[in-house]
């Protein structure tokens, strides 16, 4: 839960300092005011990563070399992100610094929703698998490490089938390859869909209390057979000739998918938008609730802008089911009309106008 | 066109073709070697080229060496017949600190990557698998770092050697010794624990 956030040349803001409440936070303002970004620069300090598809670089305020991004946490635990023009950026917890930006997550778990998470219903396969490995990645440590070895050794087989396209591949070059990929890879997989299994109840109910009769099932679609080390090694070996035509490997949970089915159909091909949306935020109430489940406390909700396309009755149901969890929240939105009379008198309110809040 | 001077122009391009030097601290040098008295700068220039000239690589184990064979492949205190494999010269310095190893040493020169194009032959492992044939040879230790190109060429170093009859061993991973728990990395205090012993 964040306390306090110092922003200096991020974005839009110069240098600007906020408190939070532990509870409902509601950021107020016109568009392209600043809003979004205030909920960037949380996000920042738990992924270490920039929010929408954008590079750091112009995360960085408009004639400043780097731009810093410090929150205080509840525990007091210090987190902080320098992101230069030139340059990697570094994260640090109480000034020391992490090897990696990525080293920050788990201390400060959020989960977050904005319009572009609508890619996890009607998005790609890619989108889904984008959204496990975030959400997991903050709950096992170890599903991180797994995740950015498997990535890495799967560029490096891909690299080393590309080049021996035309000339013969001595098995025991790229054997050791496999045996890095099958043991993260079987564990990825496995993982994934034990918190699949975990997930799929909890987003039925949150679907039931949002969206009436219609039921929502989750599975995981693994891509091939293979479920062990073992079972992976063979699988790889088997596709072994394929793979070097294609110049890539097709066997794996890099080619997984998370199947979202409305009263038995897939989402993705049968959805109407409005089943779409209830279906995603579904999805992330019960990722909030099995993270909160996992972790011990509540992590910080983030939503931007979901307001203006829910109709009256969903929003409301949106926000008792919210409070009803009890976490931190912070939510954007144009007018403070659109929150109920008796939820505003206990929100912590800041209003956001060309870069500056009050 | 260069906005300087013909030499300090020169100057600047052999700067930026250094590792990790851009534009801008190139001409930073550069700047600051104008500014040198002229000696400094001539003990500079001969540092670079005696370097240069006077070292090479040791035949046996591909250290850095002034001589054809380095110090230590020479020193007949050693134990010749154990070997640690590193991927630079830079981590037998480090291995050597410790004062406790008595064996050999072996530098790759790098380590398996194919996104770089590096395979088995850029590296100097048939050089390592002619030492191996010594009868005497009782023991690889792999001391690559725990990367994920660092791991999988221990392993296939792993598979090359055993069928020869040599023991092979991997350097362990985990906590730093004196370190707290609270303050580890999480990456280093998980593998410490999947890496557990018994007491």
């Amino acid at each position: 839960m964040i306390a306090r956030l110092r922003l200096s040349h991020f974005r839009n803001y110069e240098s600007i300092e906020v408190g939070w409440s532990p509870n409902l936070n509601l950021v107020v303002g016109k568009n392209a005011q600043g809003k979004t970004n205030l909920l960037e620069a949380v996000f920042l300090l738990s992924s270490g990563r920039v929010m929408r598809a954008s590079q750091d670089a112009r995360a960085v305020r408009h004639g400043a070399e780097s731009a810093t991004v410090e929150g205080v946490l509840q525990n007091r635990d210090v987190l902080s992100v320098v992101l230069k023009r030139a340059g990697r950026k570094t994260a640090s917890v109480h000034g020391s610094p992490l090897r990696r930006a990525s080293d920050l997550i788990g201390r400060f778990p959020t989960v977050s929703f904005s319009a572009a998470d609508l890619a996890l219903a009607r998005g790609e396969p890619q989108d889904r698998r984008q959204f496990m490995d975030e959400e997991m990645s903050q709950i096992f440590p170890a599903y991180l490490r797994d995740l950015t070895v498997y990535k890495r050794a799967l560029a490096q087989r891909n690299a080393l089938l590309k080049a021996h396209a035309e000339t013969r591949l001595e098995p025991e070059l790229i054997l050791p390859w496999d045996e890095r990929l099958a043991e993260a890879g079987s564990a990825l997989r496995e993982a994934r869909q034990e918190w699949i299994q975990e997930l799929s109840p909890l987003t039925s109910a949150a679907h039931g209390r949002l969206a009436g009769s219609e039921k929502l099932s989750l599975s995981y679609e693994a891509n091939d057979e293979a479920n062990d080390r073992g079972g992976f090694l063979g699988a790889l070996r088997s596709r072994l000739s394929d793979d070097l035509r294609r110049g890539r490997t097709s066997v794996g949970p890099h080619l997984d998918d998370l199947v979202i089915a409305v009263a038995g159909q897939p989402l993705r091909h049968f959805g109407s938008q409005g089943q779409q949306r209830s279906a995603v935020v579904s999805i992330k109430l019960a990722t909030l609730e099995s993270l909160q489940g996992r972790i011990g406390r509540p992590p910080t909700l983030l939503l931007d802008d979901v307001f203006s396309d829910l109709d009256i009755d969903r929003r409301d149901e949106l926000v008792r089911s919210l409070v009803q969890l009890g976490g931190q929240t912070i939510i954007t939105c144009t007018e403070e009309s659109q929150v109920s009379a008796d939820l505003l008198r206990e929100a912590n309110i800041l209003r956001v106008s060309s870069g500056r809040v009050s | 066109m260069s906005p300087f001077p013909g030499p300090l122009a020169a100057l600047i391009a052999e700067f930026e073709r250094l590792p990790g030097v851009g534009v801008k601290s190139a001409q930073r040098l550069a700047f600051h070697v104008l500014r040198m008295p002229v000696d400094d700068v001539r003990r500079f220039g001969q540092a670079l080229t005696q370097a240069r000239e006077s070292l090479g690589f040791c035949r046996v184990c591909q250290n850095i060496s002034e001589g054809e064979t380095c110090e230590i492949c020479s020193d007949p205190r050693r134990r010749a017949d154990q070997i640690c494999v590193v991927a630079e010269p830079k981590d037998i310095a480090a291995m050597e600190r410790l004062n406790e190893y008595r064996g050999l040493y072996h530098v790759l020169h790098g380590l398996l990557s194919p996104l770089d194009g590096i395979g088995p032959e850029n590296l100097k492992m048939r050089e390592l698998i002619e030492r191996l044939r010594d009868e005497s040879m009782q023991e690889v230790v792999v001391a690559t770092n725990p990367t994920v190109e660092g791991d999988t060429t221990a392993l296939y170093l792993a598979r090359l050697i055993k069928p020869l009859g040599v023991r092979v061993t991997r350097l362990a991973h985990g906590m730093p010794v004196g370190g707290e728990l609270d303050y580890a990395d999480t990456a280093t205090l998980l593998s410490a624990f999947e890496y557990r012993r018994e007491l």
